[in-house]
């Protein structure tokens, strides 16, 4: 290839920042912006109405005193295991169903599969606040018919969560299920081929061949699933308000609740804060698996 | 003998997987299924969960009709289709415009640059709402669709996979291209744009089912009932009438917000996300 002239290099790489600015620029306004002004705001009591007024540490110290709070993160934790507990297994398990040899279901399986992924967050929580009722619902029902006693599901402080994490799970799964298969396309079907000769079962098959194949992108999923997990808001706002108590509020929850309900906004942004140290600890695995995924 | 275990072995390997298949099926309908059951019936005699119950019920539209009486039903609409929409094509746009430069110009500090956008993604913009709040305030897009369109008109994720899918593009084209004198917005319209249609597709897909189901930004944004979209009037609709709205008018609401895209998405089934995200896995 001849060697362009340095005037043309010089404008195709103008052209290439100016290609990526925009996502700069609005990351720079939307989101740095922001999160530095919420540092400041940490230490900070504020109304959002009247003058702000410095507090120092007070709100990080009234966070480490504060029951609420801290019930809030072991709920968002619990949330968080059980999404990994079982929302990442089930994705595999569907994903080698769904790539199967044997699948005799054409595109059905799988347009049926991904429909809790087209329903939204809040349409689905209406609906499993109606199917979880108590007097009414469709589960209790269900429970009776099979001679068991009814569950408080949405209104006791031990069972709340239940209902929360089956909502998320639910809408989650097929998701994960995608981009999961999206791998399983592309493990080499030699491999396969070969186990089989050397007499490997399917379970064989699926641990010494398929899971390594995928694992950049399990654990990308991974990752990807605990951050999800972390930013869960609807589920609890939707089907519980939370309740009862805060036994079955998230964190971001909380952090609203604060924030928009009772206007405690530097102390909204404390909790967010805490959130985001947590965050950075895990994003430090997230950014190893995706730079091995992209290669850079 | 050995060839007939063989038979049955694969015969007993079908029934499981699809066995498992339609099981699982169910139960991702189970909850679906229940939203046509409610939405439907008369609301005069109390709401029903027994099939045989419910068909001797009888079947009424006014449920759809009440809905509009309790929310604004046709503007939240609107505003639902226009944020979503509008925001998934200029996210497409810019996101491509991005993974493009990613993938196919050397430039100073490339790998410096996205591995910092990949980075950016770990931090979501919840925790730090409070202030996006404040600055939506300032701009004067509070109650305004812009403070949902412009803020992800590009975005980490969708500049990741774009550049994944466009890495994996022949680049010969490209350099034909610049050598026949186009220029590089020209590249990108008319050389890369057609060549990428299905990752737009899949994409598209993606970021509308994000943006037609967001909730958490458009409840915070969006104060004034008729400026909100659909999710966020339809949350209220359990309370809209004191905490007693019948249950078959919320699953009408319900109904009205979901089965527009459910609709769009099996349409749209042709495109096979997870094949085109296999092309950009490997990319």
């Amino acid at each position: 290839m001849k060697a362009r002239p340095h005037s043309a290099r010089k404008n195709e790489v103008m052209h290439a920042y100016l290609f990526i600015s925009p996502f700069f620029l609005l990351f720079i306004i939307f989101q740095l912006y922001p999160l530095v002004w919420s540092f400041i705001l940490g230490f900070y009591k504020w109304n959002g109405l009247t003058q702000k007024i410095f507090v120092g540490l007070d709100n990080y110290r009234m966070l480490l005193n504060d029951g609420q709070f801290w019930t809030t993160m072991y709920n968002t934790l619990w949330y968080a295991v059980a999404n990994i507990l079982i929302t990442l297994p089930l994705s595999v398990l569907l994903g080698v169903l769904l790539c199967s040899p044997l699948m005799r279901g054409g595109r059905v399986f799988k347009t049926v599969l991904v429909l809790p992924y087209v329903t939204s967050t809040v349409a689905a929580g209406i609906i499993f606040s109606m199917l979880f009722s108590s007097h009414i619902g469709v589960i209790n029902g269900m429970l009776k018919a099979l001679g068991l006693n009814p569950v408080g599901w949405l209104n006791t402080m031990e069972w709340s969560k239940y209902p929360v994490a089956l909502l998320s799970i639910w809408r989650n799964t097929p998701w994960y299920m995608l981009i999961i298969m999206s791998a399983l396309l592309g493990v080499d079907a030699h491999l396969y081929e070969a186990a089989r000769i050397d007499g490997a079962n399917a379970w064989q098959r699926l641990v010494k061949i398929t899971l390594p194949c995928i694992m950049p992108v399990l654990m990308f999923s991974l990752i990807n699933l605990t951050i999800d997990s972390v930013r869960i808001f609807t589920e609890p706002y939707v089907l519980t308000a939370g309740g009862p108590g805060a036994s079955s509020m998230s964190a971001i929850q909380y952090l609203y609740t604060n924030a928009f309900e009772t206007f405690k906004l530097g102390y909204a942004s404390a909790v967010g804060y805490v959130l985001t140290f947590f965050l950075i600890i895990v994003s430090v695995f997230y950014f190893k698996s995706l730079r091995q995924q992209s290669g850079v | 003998m050995s060839m007939k275990s063989e038979l049955m072995k694969k015969r007993a390997g079908i029934a499981g997987v699809n066995g498992a298949l339609i099981l699982f099926s169910l139960l991702a309908f189970f909850p679906l299924i229940w939203v046509v059951l409610t939405a439907f019936q008369p609301t005069d005699s109390g709401v029903s969960f027994v099939l045989g119950d419910i068909l001797k019920k009888g079947f009424t539209l006014t449920n759809f009709t009440r809905v509009a009486e309790l929310i604004p039903l046709w503007q939240n609409f609107l505003n639902t289709v226009i944020s979503s929409v509008a925001g998934t094509l200029l996210t497409l746009f810019f996101c491509a415009l991005a993974g493009f430069a990613f993938a196919k110009y050397r430039f100073r500090g490339s790998n410096f640059l996205f591995l910092f956008l990949l980075l950016t993604m770990v931090v979501p913009s919840e925790v730090s709402i409070v202030p996006l709040f404040v600055v939506m305030r300032k701009i004067g897009w509070i109650n305004s669709l812009l403070s949902l369109i412009i803020p992800r008109a590009a975005t980490a994720v969708g500049i990741f996979y774009m550049r994944q899918y466009i890495s994996g593009c022949p680049t010969d084209l490209i350099e034909q291209a610049r050598i026949d004198g186009c220029r590089e917005f020209g590249i990108f319209t008319r050389i890369v744009l057609p060549v990428i249609t299905p990752a737009l597709a899949s994409w598209g897909a993606i970021s509308l089912i994000a943006r037609w189901n967001d909730f958490i930004l458009p409840k915070i944004f969006l104060r004034a009932p008729d400026k909100q979209t659909l999710m966020v009037s339809i949350s209220l609709l359990p309370v809209s009438e004191g905490l007693s709205t019948p249950w078959p008018v919320v699953m009408a609401g319900v109904a009205i917000a979901t089965l527009p895209l459910i609709a769009a998405f099996v349409v749209l089934q042709r495109y096979d996300i997870a094949d085109i995200m296999a092309g950009a896995n490997k990319g």
